[in-house]
């Protein structure tokens, strides 16, 4: 506890120092609990997911960083690796290939390459993941434009 | 970067289902379950464990993997848990006869071979399969001995190389608050076995922060980090043995193979290791393998650090009697630490 606390510490004090330096991830300390975080990303350019803002939470377990954070997309995503209605992230580094060596920040970034390379053949979202498997790329990126349309971009008027 | 990698079923590990025994993070269910049993199957009399070796290749090709959830791969997970943690990460010393007791009913071969390590050696200390158990014995060895023999020198020797690590993760371009707590609990481990000081401690203390989850599970990612680092520093140097292994970059195998817990050490691992701290580690392998001609011997495999760390000044390498002080027994798919008479 005592020791997630400190390295968690640290990464705040790394984001405040750093907040310019990747201008498309802006990760916030909740005010009152350090293991509660959320991040927002920008949608990679050239991807369905370009002009939106995702909002991802995090649920820090005390035996951070032995132990991976837990993190969903907040914010509505249509992708093969995240669950369409719980927002949950297929992502080998969340699970048994994480390590101390990554940080919530990094993490951060993962996820947006992983917004930028999609692995259909390990999907959480299955109809997402046969679109790309049965090669319907234009299919699969105007449903992921339109949902980025209706859930990650500010409403016009 | 994504999910299609996980816990690919390791077919090394069937390799000796009768002794095989460490538990590892699969998708299938199949896998799991021959994990499952190959832990629970260490004692042959059981009779179990012994059809590990087959349960590899049965996923049927019509395997509905379309409802096949993580939820259903993190149960699995925490299942195999479950089964490691009855064993503590470390055991208590045992004599060698435990060994023996063990494989009573097992092959005649092995029967054989543990007698002749009776010859040698006269205890062994068990370690927990969880995919650490490299680590660990080696993190417990290297205290005890130093415990023991009070080696002012060679902790000096070490720290020199430890430093050394440090530096290169930091060239690497890993951030340091990543890595700087898990070199600090293996710094206080090191000091603390060195007596008459305040922060010294007994052999009871140091099993006992040996199996403090914390403490443990720290220096074992000490470890890992300086594998990792010392693997990417020669990565010209590994990475024909890699690509022999998994067939992947050496960035990738560090991130998957060497950095996370419970991701198990290989040759590889061991050679990275030894060079880095300059410590000789003797590994005895215990499984069915014999000779048709001539009498039946346990092989051994030395890791005596090479001077390839470069800087001459800090690959200091450390042997007693041109042994190493480290000995691991090696199981198919486990180590444990053993003692020399």
């Amino acid at each position: 506890m005592q020791a997630s606390r400190a390295r968690l510490f640290k990464e705040y004090k790394e984001v405040q120092r750093e907040k310019s330096a990747d201008p498309d991830i802006q990760l916030v300390c909740d005010d009152s609990n350090i293991f509660k975080w959320t991040a927002l990303i920008k949608g990679p350019s050239e991807t369905p997911y370009e002009g939106g803002m995702f909002q991802l939470s995090f649920s820090i377990p005390e035996q951070y960083p032995l132990l991976p954070p837990q993190v969903r997309f907040l914010t509505k995503i249509f992708h093969p690796n995240v669950h369409f209605k719980t927002g949950e992230i297929c992502l080998d580094i969340l699970k048994n290939a994480w390590s101390p060596a990554w940080t919530l920040q990094s993490v951060c970034r993962a996820i947006i390459a992983l917004m930028a390379h999609p692995e259909p053949d390990s999907p959480l979202n299955c109809d997402s993941g046969n679109l790309l498997r049965s090669g319907d790329i234009r299919g699969y990126q105007s449903m992921a434009r339109m949902y980025t349309k209706l859930a990650a971009m500010p409403k016009k008027g | 970067m994504a999910n299609q990698a996980e816990g690919s079923p390791r077919k090394r590990k069937a390799i000796d289902g009768e002794i095989g025994m460490e538990a590892s993070v699969t998708h299938t269910k199949q896998a799991a379950v021959a994990a499952e049993e190959a832990l629970t199957g260490l004692n042959p009399k059981d009779g179990a464990g012994a059809g590990a070796s087959s349960c590899w290749e049965v996923l049927p090709e019509e395997f509905e993997w379309s409802c096949y959830r993580d939820d259903d791969t993190l149960h699995q997970q925490a299942a195999i848990r479950e089964e490691a943690i009855k064993i503590p990460y470390l055991g208590d010393r045992e004599p060698l006869s435990a060994l023996a007791t063990e494989f009573e009913l097992g092959s005649p071969i092995l029967k054989e071979k543990i007698r002749l390590l009776g010859e040698q050696y006269v205890g062994l200390r068990r370690t927990r399969g969880d995919g650490n158990c490299f680590y660990r014995s080696f993190m417990f060895a290297y205290l005890e001995h130093i415990l023991e023999t009070q080696d002012t020198a060679e902790v000096e020797r070490i720290v020199k190389n430890v430093e050394q690590c440090k530096q290169t993760l930091q060239s690497l371009g890993y951030t340091e608050f990543t890595y700087e707590d898990f070199f600090g609990i293996f710094m206080e481990q090191l000091e603390s076995v060195l007596q008459g000081k305040e922060t010294s401690i007994s052999m009871e203390e140091l099993l006992s922060r040996s199996r403090d989850q914390l403490v443990s599970d720290y220096v074992v990612m000490f470890f890992r980090f300086v594998t990792s680092a010392e693997i990417r520093k020669r990565a010209d140097f590994f990475e024909p043995f890699i690509a022999g292994l998994t067939n992947t970059s050496v960035d990738q195998f560090c991130k998957s193979s060497v950095e996370p817990m419970g991701e198990e050490c290989d040759h590889v691992h061991i050679i990275a290791l030894s060079d880095a701290l300059g410590v000789a580690i003797r590994v005895v392998y215990l499984d069915r393998s014999s000779c048709e001609k001539g009498p039946l011997t346990v092989n051994h495999h030395d890791f005596i650090p090479t001077a390839a760390a470069e800087s001459s000044t800090a690959a200091v390498i450390s042997t007693k009697c041109g042994e190493p002080f480290i000995t691991l027994l090696y199981r198919p798919g486990h180590y444990d630490i053993l003692y020399r008479r």
